[in-house]
């Protein structure tokens, strides 16, 4: 269980977030539509701690987050870390190893399992993404799609309970997106919770539990997909998916 | 060669602005440490190098003939008059002298530190010299040499040098720091234009060669004994002046050995063995003779300056070490190979020197960039302070003040401070500065996403540094870096300051002592050469792995 109680977040006189409330069940896929400057991708950064909050509290499982900085915060964000993987729009691998040691690299050095296993497991994973062949590879010498696949790979070497995705498909063309969404749609049906910003329209209503509309730093309307799709309350989420038919 | 080097006291122009902050600075230093609590030891000076079974002597070999210089039959030997007064004090102490080599104005430092028990090198008297040293009774009784060349016959005597030649003031050749300076100086300061020169032979070369409009030298007077046949184009204008002492130093608190010393000089110079150690270097004269200190087996003075030696300047009786001008290519033979191992020295202080300068500049910049906001402070301070001070300076506190300073917490604490480890350390934090913001430089330019995705991957912030942006960093910052070493390695010369005798020193000494200066010099120059060529295909080769490495 993910939850979020009343993040606010200020960039100095503007409230990016104000005062937002999520809960994501376990094994759920819960995804974050919204116009751009909405704050969608804070919103998710915040559960990492990869963005700060003013106030508010994140609670996963038996882990608090709170705003204030400290050594307990520090120590909460590892942990949180440990058990939640994220997923970039600009895959963010690391250049200098090879696919295979990118995604070795945190069990080895997080979990502290042997080398062996690591790579055993980080095989599999691969297969599962279609990147065993490009093992050897180095990122700089993968396309983008295959690059995100191998992001998506290093991020389930953790185990992680919940994996964030930040954009996943927002840097790639039309047949990478499909590649990277329907290895997203195997994650969801295998059960693994998820919480995901994206433009793909297909995937949140198709795949997602619930669906969040932000905007201006507050959730406009939320629900199962078939609600906010097909019979949308608010205005604004109406004039969002009008202007999202249109533009694709 | 009486370079008169003194820290406190004189205010003599010095050779450039450079050095005059750099003498401020170290006075300054040095004035703290004179109101440190100074223990006295008993004398125990006769004792300890009589345990140790050598007599450790300091001297400048570049300073050349006749004083110490290498042979040129066999340039690892020294010889030399000084060498052979050395000997003869080891010999009464029963001990063997073993000769430690020192950059000359910086000798009466190497004996505070303790590393010489005695400076034999020309060093004239002075009040503020037997102020904070022991000067022994002058060995040498040295005069000042106007020199001028033959064909010039505008100038005949000491008047003619205050006659302007063609509207301009007549420049007079002169070893920088050195009496020679002092007395030209005092003798007239607005009609004559003074040349400071480090070498001797340099200044006399400048006269024989009228490079930029010099026309005379003033030279020590045993200097131009020894040289004189090496320079025919020159002669002598007018007597000797400004007569002085040579003599030897040691720790004030060293008095046994003094007298040791002032015992022995006595004795051969009453003995006759001095004056044949002079007239073998051919630097005997009436002056020496002038003390009538001489006696024959039985007692009696033989009435020194008659004794039949003032045609010794010129004439060679056998045994005597004559200046030749060897040169030519066949020096390289010869001389080669101690330059070469000494191109050794110079490898090895770079190679230990760089990587530490890197581990150093890595904990620095990760400091400045990580750190709490008061280590971030000392950082920054540390950079502009090691970035802004010169690295000679930096090599002088740490050899000779950096002990000082050990010993009075702990007596014994800075004896572990040898030439080589401060040449290091010394080479080592001056480059951390550098280093540390190239390093700073290359951890800011990996993209933010990097350190986000590690830390996302529950990696914390240490360990994000150590396996993902310190290796991409340290790949960046690879070829500027290996640029510094190329510098490093260059800057490795300035050792000599702290005595230690690397590729560059080696090829002062040696081309001074054989007149070769073209033929060692090219050879040196390959040899650096030599060393950089590959660093620099190291760099390109490093520059082209990059390429394919970078973040897509």
């Amino acid at each position: 269980m993910i939850e979020l109680r009343n993040i606010v977040k200020r960039f100095q006189q503007n409230e990016v977030l104000q005062g937002v409330n999520l809960t994501v069940g376990d094994g759920e896929v819960c995804v974050l539509l919204g116009p751009s400057g909405g704050g969608k991708s804070t919103l998710l950064r915040t559960i990492n701690g990869l963005e700060s909050f003013d106030s508010g509290t994140i609670r996963i499982d038996d882990v608090t987050l709170g705003a204030e900085s400290g050594a307990a915060r520090d120590c909460a964000l590892l942990r949180i870390r440990q058990v939640v993987g994220m997923v970039f729009q600009q895959f963010h691998l690391f250049p200098h190893k090879t696919v295979l040691e990118n995604v070795i690299e945190a069990p080895i050095h997080v979990l502290r399992q042997p080398r062996e296993a690591a790579i055993q497991q980080a095989e599999e994973l691969l297969r599962r993404v279609g990147m065993l062949e490009k093992a050897a590879f180095r990122p700089g010498a993968l396309s983008g799609g295959q690059q995100q696949r191998v992001a998506i790979a290093r991020t389930l070497a953790m185990k992680p309970k919940a994996i964030l995705f930040d954009e996943p498909t927002s840097a790639l063309d039309p047949r990478s997106t499909a590649e990277v969404i329907s290895i997203m749609t195997d994650l969801a049906s295998s059960g693994q919770q998820m919480i995901v910003v994206t433009h793909a329209m297909a995937f949140a209503r198709t795949v997602a539990d619930r669906v969040h509309i932000l905007h201006a730093g507050k959730i406009a309307e939320s629900g199962s997909p078939e609600q906010v799709f097909e019979n949308p309350q608010e205005a604004i989420t109406r004039e969002f998916l009008s202007e999202f038919r249109h533009g694709n | 060669m009486q370079k008169l080097w003194d820290c406190v006291g004189t205010c003599q122009p010095a050779r450039t602005a450079g050095k005059v902050s750099l003498k401020v600075i170290v006075v300054l230093v040095f004035a703290a440490f004179l109101v440190w609590p100074h223990t006295t030891q008993a004398d125990d000076s006769l004792e300890r190098i009589q345990q140790r079974g050598t007599l450790i002597w300091g001297a400048d070999q570049e300073g050349g003939g006749p004083f110490v210089y290498p042979d040129p039959n066999n340039p690892t030997q020294l010889i030399g008059f000084e060498v052979e007064l050395a000997n003869l004090i080891a010999e009464h102490l029963g001990v063997t002298a073993r000769f430690a080599q020192g950059q000359w104005d910086k000798l009466p430092d190497l004996l505070d530190r303790g590393d010489i028990d005695i400076v034999l090198n020309g060093y004239e008297w002075s009040h503020d010299r037997a102020n904070r040293y022991g000067t022994s009774i002058p060995y040498y009784i040295y005069e000042l040499q106007l020199l001028g060349r033959k064909t010039d016959t505008s100038l005949q005597s000491w008047d003619d040098l205050l006659k302007p030649k063609e509207g301009r003031n007549r420049r007079v050749s002169v070893l920088g720091g050195a009496a020679a300076q002092d007395y030209i100086e005092r003798f007239s300061s607005d009609k004559i234009d003074i040349a400071l020169f480090e070498g001797v032979t340099d200044a006399m070369e400048a006269v024989e060669l009228g490079l930029s409009g010099i026309d005379a030298n003033l030279q020590d007077l045993p200097i131009w004994m020894f040289y004189a046949d090496g320079f025919p184009q020159l002669h002598p204008i007018g007597p000797p002046v400004g007569r002085g002492y040579y003599v030897a130093l040691t720790r004030k608190s060293d008095t046994d050995l003094l007298k040791a010393a002032n015992h022995v000089i006595l004795q051969t110079l009453q003995d006759g063995r001095l004056r044949r150690i002079f007239q073998k270097y051919r630097i005997w004269n009436e002056t020496q003779a002038m003390r009538g200190l001489e006696t024959n087996s039985s007692g009696a003075f033989t009435g020194g300056i008659s004794i039949p030696v003032s045609d010794n300047q010129k004439g060679t009786p056998e045994g005597t070490e004559d200046y030749q001008k060897s040169g030519g290519w066949q020096v390289i033979r010869q001389r080669g190979g101690l330059l070469v191992k000494s191109a050794g020295m110079t490898v090895l202080l770079s190679v230990t020197a760089m990587p530490l300068a890197v581990l150093i500049g890595l904990l620095i910049a990760l400091t400045r960039l990580y750190g709490a906001s008061y280590f971030r402070i000392m950082a920054t301070i540390y950079i502009e302070l090691v970035r802004g001070t010169p690295l000679v300076l930096q090599l002088y506190l740490i050899y000779f003040l950096l002990p000082k300073l050990l010993n009075s917490i702990i007596p014994g604490l800075g004896s572990g401070i040898d030439a080589f480890s401060a040449a290091v350390a010394g080479l080592a934090i001056n480059y951390s500065a550098y280093e540390a913001e190239i390093y700073r430089g290359g951890i800011q330019a990996i993209p933010k996403g990097q350190m986000e995705a590690a830390l996302s991957l529950g990696m914390s912030r240490g360990l994000a540094l150590r396996r993902v942006i310190i290796p991409q960093a340290t790949r960046l910052v690879l070829p500027p870096m290996t640029n510094d070493f190329i510098a490093l390695f260059k800057d490795t010369a300035v050792c000599s300051v702290i005595t230690v005798v690397e590729l560059s020193k080696q090829y002062y000494i040696q081309a001074r002592s054989a007149d070769a200066i073209v033929e060692l010099g090219l050879l040196t120059a390959l040899l650096y050469l030599a060393m950089s060529y590959p660093l620099s295909m190291l760099t390109y080769q490093m520059e082209k792995r990059l390429n394919n490495e970078r973040p897509a």
